[in-house]
């Protein structure tokens, strides 16, 4: 990617949407279009087609879920934008909802990762690019609400932190970096857990997520 | 004292008194006029024919609905030992409250007379469930008492009814039907008033039928026709007096109705309540705290970053982020006092000076309380007073406002008055469930009272009553 990265913002709190705005300038980020509704949104990310679209789920004028209709409008208008829903509470429905057909450049994040600004601004670059960001809230959600809960007691506890972080998009070396193991290490856990899951194994992050959720919806 | 005027001041009276006298006169013969003319008009009256077709058609249904309960209630009592008994007993009772809704309807239809509803039948499942609901179904036993007192009014319904028209057409008729022979079948109206043998002959005329004894029947039947309206609206008049009692809902069911509606009010409100807090939570002080960590995240990784260390910047974020807490502090404490105040738990008398000292007009706050109410009443006063408080400042351009809160054998009293321009309405003060409207929905939920007078140009007073205890 030349340049940097685009971003659109859609907050309803001024208060969040001014520090996002701030935080995202100072690193780098260019904001196309800060807005508080759905509405205002479809008009900005129409016109200045960012790469990727920050996106509160609950915004007027009903203040459920009008975000993730948004959201799943854009995809459908413009696949190759970047999504990051960005919310107070994890709903494993609106995860569900939004990984239905496909993971890649989708991120659902708790808007408390704000506060680790690097690892937020990391998963936003990872969704501009069309990789995944998963909350960890989320896997573990996603894990518990599957009715295959019981194959995931096959994995020993060190695969299930790897699948969990793998879910969240991120790499082998990363994954390694967060365990403190050697990424050789974490290729073997990676390949027990295809095995035992019974998966394909493949070399791209968000194909990994990708067979991690497709497995989990089944 | 002698004065030429004394014989012209008798004069005055006498005349006063004549005219006393004229008007007495001429209102009794007013009242007299009206009172012959309705009785004049009432055969004819839309009214009687209605009142006679219900007691025509009421009496069959009386005969049929008394059979059916004799019959089932008989036969259930004599199956009590077999299982079928009780099976055929609460057949019965939900029979029967089927017929009363019948005659609940043909006294909505042909009378007017409009009875409340009583609730629906509702069985729980199972046939074992049915039976016992049929079994225990207020409303159904209450029925079967009305059917069983409605036969003896049916009767004399029925005698009233048909003994007077058809005696009276009978009487009437008998100049010209009459005469021909000695037996005269009639009801008995006639015979009740004036003796039997009435019609035998000879009463009148000596053995004979004569002019004479057929002119006095005639008149009778003048009599009876002019009567028999009145005779049947006393019996229906009964009838109506039965039913209201026995038909309708009963105290006890009224009282579980309304207290299900407060219910289910009161659960509607916390639901909206508690989604207000949520809703401030989120918007607010969540949405505060994010920033201000994200702040403090940024400055974090700048400081950490200690080649192109920028205190000003640093300095800048953690300024913004100590303001930010200290906002999100003050909202935080002021959506934790509209969850419950905490100067409630000094009492209500403590509580309401500390509203009528921060309310922006001068408030006079008079609190007499010996016996303390429960939480639940102390917080909804509270709220009644802050948003009536809110209100005066707010809309009532008053100088003057006071707060007066009395006990009184078990309840509470408070009186919020001001000297505003008045024109207060419950719709135009309430629009959400935090204002009046939603105010009136708590007083409600415990069985209180909240009354508001506002006559244009003031002033307003509000009078809430609510029980102590809740």
């Amino acid at each position: 990617m030349t340049g940097p990265i685009r971003v659109a913002i859609a907050e309803d709190s001024a208060i969040l949407r001014d520090g996002l705005v701030q935080l995202l300038v100072d690193r780098g980020f260019t904001i196309t279009g800060a807005v508080a509704d759905p509405e205002a949104l479809h008009r900005s990310v129409g016109m200045e087609q960012p790469d990727v679209a920050v996106i509160d789920i609950r915004m007027p004028p009903t203040f459920t879920d009008e975000g993730l209709r948004a959201a799943l409008e854009l995809r459908r208008r413009f696949p190759g934008l970047g999504i990051l829903l960005f919310s107070q509470y994890i709903e494993t429905r609106y995860a569900a909802e939004l990984l239905a057909d496909d993971a890649a450049g989708i991120g659902y994040l708790l808007k408390d990762r704000v506060a680790d600004v690097s690892d937020f601004v990391e998963a936003l670059a990872r969704v501009a690019s069309g990789g995944t960001a998963l909350d960890p809230e989320v896997i573990t959600q996603l894990l518990g609400a599957s009715r295959r809960t019981d194959s995931i007691s096959v994995l020993s506890v060190r695969e299930k932190e790897v699948l969990s972080l793998m879910a969240e998009g991120r790499s082998n070396a990363a994954i390694g970096g967060a365990l403190v193991i050697s990424e050789g290490a974490v290729e073997k856990h990676v390949a027990n857990i295809f095995t035992k899951f019974d998966l394909p194994v493949s070399q791209s992050d968000h194909r990994r997520v990708l067979a991690v959720l497709r497995y989990l919806d089944s | 004292m002698t004065s030429p005027q004394t014989p012209s001041t008798a004069a005055q009276l006498r005349e006063l008194f004549k005219q006393m006298v004229n008007v007495a006169t001429e209102d009794r013969a007013d009242r007299f006029r009206e009172v012959a003319l309705v009785i004049w008009r009432e055969p004819f009256a839309r009214r009687t024919w209605s009142e006679f077709s219900f007691v025509a058609i009421g009496g069959p249904l009386a005969a049929v609905g008394a059979a059916f309960v004799a019959c089932t209630l008989w036969a259930g009592i004599l199956l009590t030992i077999t299982f079928f008994g009780l099976a055929i007993v609460a057949l019965s009772v939900r029979g029967a409250r089927g017929i009363g809704g019948w005659h609940r309807q043909l006294a909505h239809n042909l009378l007017g007379e409009d009875i409340a509803e009583p609730e629906p039948f509702v069985a729980r499942p199972g046939f074992l469930g049915w039976l016992q609901s049929s079994l225990r179904d207020r409303t159904g036993w209450r029925s079967m008492a009305y059917i069983a007192l409605k036969l003896p009014l049916a009767i004399l319904a029925i005698v009233a009814g048909f003994a007077f028209w058809w005696d009276a057409f009978f009487c009437l008729a008998f100049p010209v039907l009459g005469g021909r022979g000695n037996n005269v079948p009639a009801f008995g109206a006639p015979n009740l008033l004036f003796g039997n043998g009435f019609f035998s002959g000879g009463q009148f005329s000596g053995g004979q039928f004569g002019f004479l004894h057929e002119v006095a029947i005639f008149l009778v039947g003048i009599l009876l026709f002019f009567a028999a309206p009145w005779a049947v609206r006393g019996v229906v008049y009964l009838d109506r007096r039965v039913m209201r009692v026995m038909l309708a809902p009963d105290a006890l069911s009224v009282r579980v109705r309304s207290l299900e509606e407060a219910r289910a009010q009161t659960v509607d409100t916390s639901a909206a309540t508690l989604r207000r807090i949520e809703r401030d939570l989120h918007d607010g002080t969540q949405a505060q705290l994010v920033a201000l960590a994200m702040r403090l995240g940024m400055a974090k990784e700048k400081l950490d970053d200690s080649e192109h260390l920028d205190l000003d910047q640093v300095r800048q974020l953690v300024g913004d982020a100590h303001q930010g807490a200290k906002e999100a502090i003050v909202d935080l404490r002021d959506l934790a006092r509209g969850i419950h105040p905490p100067a409630l738990d000094i009492g209500l008398h403590g509580a309401l000076s500390t509203l009528a000292a921060r309310c922006m007009v001068p408030t006079e706050l008079t609190a007499t309380l010996a016996e303390r109410p429960t939480p639940a009443i102390e917080a909804i006063a509270y709220f009644c007073v802050a948003e009536l408080l809110a209100n005066v400042a707010q809309h009532a351009q008053a100088s003057r406002a006071s707060v007066a809160c009395t006990e009184n054998s078990g309840w509470l009293r408070i009186v919020v008055r001001d000297d505003g321009q008045g024109g207060a309405q419950l719709s135009r003060l309430g629009s959400s469930s935090s204002g009046l409207a939603g105010l009136t929905d708590r007083v409600h939920a415990v069985d209180g009272r909240l009354a508001i007078e506002s006559p244009p140009r003031g002033p307003t007073v509000v009078t809430v009553d609510l029980p102590l205890h809740a």
